[in-house]
């Protein structure tokens, strides 16, 4: 028998409530694992989507929403003209409940911009010039919209035909309704505008060249913001602000898994208040009551953590798996976010056991000759 | 601590208050004890019998006077975790063997406290159990025990880190006559053979008389301290 198998022995004798402690942990940690994921999966798919399209700069105009707002497409003919740009592709970005999908990702581009280029057909034809009414679906987007190709395609008041099926190279591109940006500015009822610029730069242009070319096109179209690819999520207000409110709404969610393990150490300490008298009379070292009380928080904490990310993980296999989610992001489940999630449940074991162990260290040895 | 010297404990004017000196469960006792001796300490409840025992394992601290173990003041001690873990046993009336434990382990729980590796507490602690004659109960949790066999666990518990002196606060006060009997045969072999000192509590005076000396107290005091039945206890 070892110190170890004592601490174990703590947790195991009252099943029950160690179950419900874990619980208690677990679902903070699930909701760490499953909105930092989410939050993190959605910048990281809209990275690839740029990098599929082959874009550097992105070019737009970030409100408070989401969705980019709306600007004037003589934005660019200004941009065209600046020096390291090799080639632009205007678009029309917009998240519409179409048909049986509750949100989809719709992309009107601009008919001769290179971002058509890097779409692979997988079955049937691009469409043949920008007055056709035909519209080609990502793989992931045509199985939402259970399509095939010849189906008609209801996109608010417009009526258009599937006529392919495309692989774009990213979860983002693969989960969209691509078609031309005048059929797409009309369905909206946005002549003459668009939200998002794509830029592709000259090969050889340096970090230096990309950055001072950021700022010329925010000097000649003050009304937008460009931003080299990177960086472009990260810096948008909402994002961060999303980002911000699923750390903020998964640590609240954990300081309710801390409450539930400093009430549970607290109960052990306070019910065994003779035991550990009696320890302490055999000879124990008051620190070491105090280390078996931590040891057993850290390990409520560090069980919690492995039982948390293995929920959140399930969670977010089955949400991407619903319609609503499907082909809008890829969860960015990496093992740095899954490690981080045990270290924290581990901490938050740790800490909750700190004021219990504070007790448990006040019980007096005396006790055991008493009663 | 000094071993040349055969005084194990040494009290002096010593007092012990509860409650901001509301109750004085101790009002001055001095005396003795010498390395081998058993002693039963006898007097009728309240009078500070278990006060005085919680001295002498530096379980608590007393008010005033001194108290001395070969030479080293108690109430002084550093660190009296190392005493209690070294040099005493304890036994209670109430057994305190650890319900999630297997009589084997309890055994070990001490032990943590030793330098004895983990390899070799398993094997001490079934030696001792087998000293107790319970090497068959080895798997057994207390609540499978009859209360004679959960003391014998708790008295081979109390030897696990080879102890010189044994405090047992009314060591058969649960017991049956029977188990009471094979209980305290047991403490009385221990302290024969192994030359153990064994201080004793009790208020069972069959018991107290099998000691070569009582103490007894009366209201906080020792009122007599003699070989047994050599004055008639006062009332
Ligand atoms: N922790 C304590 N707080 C207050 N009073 C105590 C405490 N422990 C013992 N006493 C009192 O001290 C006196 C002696 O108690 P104790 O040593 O337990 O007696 P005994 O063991 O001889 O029955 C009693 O009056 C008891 O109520
Ligand atoms: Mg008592």
């Amino acid at each position: 028998m070892t110190f170890f198998s004592i601490v174990v022995r703590g947790l195991t004798r009252r099943p029950v409530r160690t179950g419900l402690t874990l619980v208690g942990i677990s679902i903070g940690i699930a909701a760490v694992v499953a909105l930092v994921g989410i939050s993190r999966g959605f910048e990281k798919s809209w990275e690839t989507g740029l990098k599929a399209r082959g874009t550097d700069i992105v070019v737009s105009k970030m409100g408070s929403s989401l969705a980019p707002k709306p600007f004037s497409d003589a934005v660019a003919e200004l941009i065209v003209k600046l020096p390291h740009v090799a080639a632009i592709s205007s678009q029309f970005v917009e998240l519409l409940s179409i048909e049986s999908s509750q949100m989809m990702m719709l992309s009107g581009r601009q008919w001769d911009g290179y971002a058509w280029k890097n779409l692979k057909l997988i079955s049937g034809r691009m469409p043949l010039d920008d007055k056709e009414q035909a519209v080609v679906l990502g793989q992931t987007a045509a199985e939402v919209l259970k399509k095939k190709i010849g189906d008609p395609l209801q996109i608010e008041a417009a009526e258009l035909t599937v006529v392919g099926i495309v692989d774009g190279g990213a979860v983002v591109e693969n989960g969209s309704a691509i078609l031309a940006l005048p059929l797409l500015q009309e369905i909206m009822s946005e002549q003459g505008r668009i939200n998002v610029i794509d830029v592709r730069v000259t090969p050889g242009t340096s970090e230096d060249e990309l950055k001072q070319l950021c700022v010329e096109i925010v000097r000649a179209a003050p009304d937008v913001t460009a931003m080299a690819a990177g960086e472009h999520l990260s810096n948008s207000q909402s994002f961060r602000m999303v980002k911000a409110m699923s750390w903020g709404t998964s640590l609240l969610a954990v300081l309710v898994g801390v409450l539930g393990v400093m009430n549970t150490m607290l109960m052990t300490v306070f019910e065994r208040k003779q035991e550990i008298s009696v320890l302490l009379a055999l000879g124990w070292k008051p620190s070491r009551i105090v280390r078996m009380v931590l040891w057993e928080s850290a390990l409520l904490g560090f069980l919690g953590g492995i039982a948390g990310v293995l929920i959140g993980v399930a969670g977010i296999k089955l949400l991407q798996n619903t319609e609503a989610i499907r082909g809008l992001l890829e969860p960015d489940l990496g093992i740095g976010l899954l490690l981080t999630s045990i270290v924290i449940a581990v901490v938050v074991g740790v800490m909750s056991g700190l004021y219990p162990a504070w007790r448990s260290s006040r019980i007096t040895p005396a006790l055991a000759l008493q009663g | 601590m000094k071993n040349s010297n055969t005084c194990v404990y040494e009290a002096v004017a010593l007092k012990k208050d509860y409650d901001d000196g509301q109750v004085q469960a101790l009002r001055g006792v001095d005396f003795r004890i010498e390395q081998g001796e058993f002693v039963a300490i006898i007097g009728s409840s309240g009078c500070g019998k278990t006060t005085l025992l919680q001295m002498l394992g530096a379980l608590d601290k007393p008010s005033t006077g001194s108290l001395h173990y070969r030479g080293s003041s108690l109430p002084d001690l550093a660190d009296p975790s190392v005493y209690r873990a070294r040099e005493i046993g304890f036994i209670f009336q109430s057994f305190h063997l650890l319900p999630t434990f297997t009589a084997l382990e309890n055994i070990q729980i001490p032990m943590l406290e030793s330098d004895l590796p983990a390899s070799e507490r398993r094997g001490r602690a079934l030696t001792l159990l087998k000293s107790v004659g319970l090497e068959h109960r080895a798997r057994h949790f207390p609540s499978k025990l009859s209360g004679g066999e959960r003391q014998r666990v708790a008295i081979a518990r109390s030897l696990a880190n080879g102890p010189s002196v044994l405090l047992a606060d009314e060591p058969t006060g649960n017991l049956d006559s029977e188990n009471a009997r094979i209980i305290l045969d047991l403490l009385v072999q221990l302290h024969e053979e192994q030359k153990m000192t064994l201080v004793l509590v009790t208020h069972d005076m069959i018991i107290a008389r099998k000691a070569a000396r009582n103490l007894q107290m009366l209201d906080g005091r020792i009122v007599f301290d003699g070989i047994p039945g050599t004055a008639a206890p006062s009332p």
